[in-house]
């Protein structure tokens, strides 16, 4: 469903992605952990292409995109609509409601015409337990509420893969649960995710694989159980004990 | 065209106006900015009628009432006072708004961790939140003075000898409407330059010894 | 005391009226203005640099110069090369030139305030650069724009006494013309004053209420 070849980005003399390569199933969730800085927002960003690589090659189910050439614009609609993406800051649009929210693109985008566009929006928000919000907007709801209206934002878009990019790290933990449920029944759905977390429990629990990076690489990866539990990599075995003695 | 001499008169009047009218506003904006943020009520109540009041009548018509009304009834004011009285008048109206806006971006956990140290009331105020207001300040101070330049323009209406005026009579007399007026013009926006360049200056050394 | 109010009483139809031109000339500018900003603001923000470098030129030429000789080069300008207007089509021009430059740089601003993250979301979602624009940064940056153009169109409310100077029977050139007849000039200003603060005060307070409810809603 999604492979990445031997991807490359920096900043000016700071290498962000040293040549990352991945190839993730389709109804695979893959959970992404690491220290802060190791690269993994920066993957996840550059596979719907908000940032730009500086070369490698991205294919996300039959959109291929090959760098450092031009990207044509359609190229970029295609990979966009393919893949969903949920932000740590969720960034709803505040002057929308929620209803709007997560139907304007379908309009815009898809084309669906506004009953088709409510109807389904209507059952996304029913899926993420808030059809009572829909006349409300942004700025009245919680943060978990937020991030579970951006999820059925993206999921509007009727993607085939969905990125979620710290989701729950904006949040206070116990909002955050909400937002997990969501993700949980979306995993078992069969969804294709890419998880960038700091939730270890989530990444035991609902993941197929975790991928463990830092200094703009991967550095171990394989089954949750075995990565977590009893790592290889020394530096992951440090990344571990931070986090759970925290 | 218009002498050179002329012109360089004309350039030093547009100076004095704005100077002085800018230095009475920023001397009186802070009497009036202790009022405004004062304990009392009523004496808070009413600086900021004041304060509106001063700020949302025309300035030219302040200059008015200075040269052809106050001037004429109690006491006689050539042009040029009565310009920079009208303008400094105003400006300190602006100018205490613009120090309100300052003490008030100082956070107050600055003053409780002053009080922590046993900082007196006077102490609190001179060394911990003027400093800190001041850097504040300066970009909108400094934007106000541009601000103040072009309206010192507003002299000319009442006979003072400064850039528009002579810009104006060059124009009547020459016959040509638009050159002395575009050199107007581009005289103010360089007479507005080196305060746009100060503001830049000071602000990035003030942040970098009050960074906030 | 009861003369004062009797001559304010007599002065005030005149008054009235001119504080109408007033209010007219500030409402023409700002509609030719508003637009004229937004283009400007867009027009700076050119990828072609000759566009951007003249739009910038114009911005900083509407806002450096005193209204006053804008105001001037318009009314004793355009005639000398052959264009004559109205007065008060002279006084929308200067005005609506100001206007324009001001208020393309508020706008500039704001479209650069609203937060990157909803233009990231937009762009995820598929959303092309004129949707983008469309249904995201012009409502998100209008928002933020509103104080800030309400307080402009205060002070252009009282640049308009400017044009008095171009013999446009506004507000303060019919407190002139009743000052020069009668001498009672402090009294006719006071009260041209009052009119005009009958105008900035309330807008003065709806934009600071605003301000606070806008700072609310985005929160």
């Amino acid at each position: 469903m999604i492979s990445v070849a031997n991807l490359k980005k920096s900043y000016g003399d700071h290498t962000v992605l040293d040549g990352v390569s991945i190839e993730i199933q389709r109804g695979e969730v893959v959970a992404m952990i690491g220290p802060s800085g190791a690269g993994k927002s920066t993957l996840l960003r550059c596979l719907n292409l908000l940032e730009r690589p500086d070369s490698g090659r991205i294919t996300i189910g039959d959109t291929v995109v090959d760098l450092p050439a031009k990207i044509p614009v359609r190229t970029l609609e295609t990979l966009r609509k393919t893949a969903g993406m949920v932000f740590q800051s969720f960034n709803l649009f505040p002057h929308l409601s929620v209803l709007r929210n997560v139907s304007l693109a379908q309009e815009y985008v898809l084309g669906r015409d506004a009953k088709a566009a409510h109807q389904r929006s209507m059952e996304l928000l029913e899926r993420v337990g808030l059809a009572d919000k829909a006349g409300s907007y942004p700025a009245r709801l919680s943060g978990g509420q937020q991030q579970r209206i951006a999820i059925a934002r993206a999921l509007a878009m009727e993607p085939e893969v969905m990125l979620f990019d710290e989701p729950t790290s904006a949040l206070d933990p116990e909002l955050g649960l909400d937002v997990l449920a969501v993700m949980r029944e979306l995993a078992a759905s069969g969804m294709t995710m890419v998880v960038v977390t700091h939730e270890i429990h989530f990444a035991q629990d609902v993941s197929d694989r975790v991928v463990m990076m830092a200094d703009g690489g991967i550095i171990e990866q394989g089954d949750p159980a075995q990565v977590l539990s009893s790592p290889a990599n020394p530096r992951t075995q440090r990344f571990l004990k931070a986090v759970i003695d925290r | 065209m218009i002498p050179l001499d002329v012109l360089g008169n004309a350039i030093v009047m547009t100076v004095v106006i704005t100077v002085s009218s800018f230095l009475i506003g920023a001397i009186l904006g802070v009497p009036l900015v202790l009022l405004r943020t004062s304990r009392f009520g009523v004496v808070r109540v009413l600086t900021r009628a004041l304060i509106d009041v001063l700020r949302g009548v025309p300035p030219v018509v302040w200059i008015f009432i200075l040269y052809f009304g106050v001037s004429s009834d109690v006491i006689k004011l050539d042009p040029l006072t009565a310009a920079i009285g009208g303008l400094g008048v105003i400006s300190c109206a602006y100018l205490a708004e613009i120090y309100r806006g300052g003490l008030l971006s100082v956070h107050a956990g600055q003053t409780e961790a002053a009080q922590a140290l046993g900082f007196g009331q006077v102490g609190i105020f001179t060394r911990i939140v003027a400093p800190q207001a001041f850097r504040v300040c300066l970009p909108s101070a400094a934007t106000y003075g541009i601000g103040l330049l072009k309206d010192s323009s507003l002299a000319s209406t009442i006979g003072v000898a400064e850039i528009a005026f002579r810009a104006t009579a060059q124009a009547r007399s020459g016959g040509d409407g638009i050159t002395p007026f575009v050199i107007a013009g581009v005289l103010y926006i360089a007479l507005s330059m080196p305060l746009a360049y100060l503001s830049r200056t000071l602000d990035t050394k003030l942040r970098m010894k009050v960074s906030v | 005391m009861n003369g004062l109010i009797e001559q304010w009483i007599d002065w005030l139809p005149s008054l009235v009226d001119g504080l109408g031109v007033s209010v007219q000339l500030a409402v023409v500018s700002l509609l030719i203005g508003l637009p004229l900003g937004l283009a400007e603001a867009l027009l700076v923000a050119s990828p072609n640099r000759i566009v951007r470098w003249i739009t910038l030129a114009v911005v900083e030429f509407g806002r450096g110069t005193p209204t006053l000789v804008l105001l001037y080069l318009i009314y004793y300008g355009l005639p000398s090369q052959g264009l004559v207007l109205p007065a008060f089509g002279s006084a929308v021009v200067a005005l609506s030139f100001m206007t324009g430059a001001y208020t393309s740089e508020i706008i500039r601003a704001s479209l650069q305030a609203v937060p990157r993250g909803l233009v990231e979301a937009a762009a995820a979602l598929g959303i092309n650069r004129w949707g983008t624009f469309r249904f995201i940064l012009f409502p998100e940056g209008i928002r933020i724009a509103i104080p800030a153009l309400m307080g402009f169109a205060i002070q252009l409310f009282q640049t308009t006494s400017l044009v008095f100077l171009i013999t446009l029977p506004e507000l303060l050139s019919r407190a002139y013309s009743i000052g020069s007849t009668t001498f009672q000039y402090t009294s006719v200003l006071a009260l041209a004053g009052v009119l005009y603060l009958l105008v900035t005060l309330p807008s003065g307070w709806l934009a600071a209420l605003l301000e606070k409810r806008m700072g609310r809603h985005l929160a």
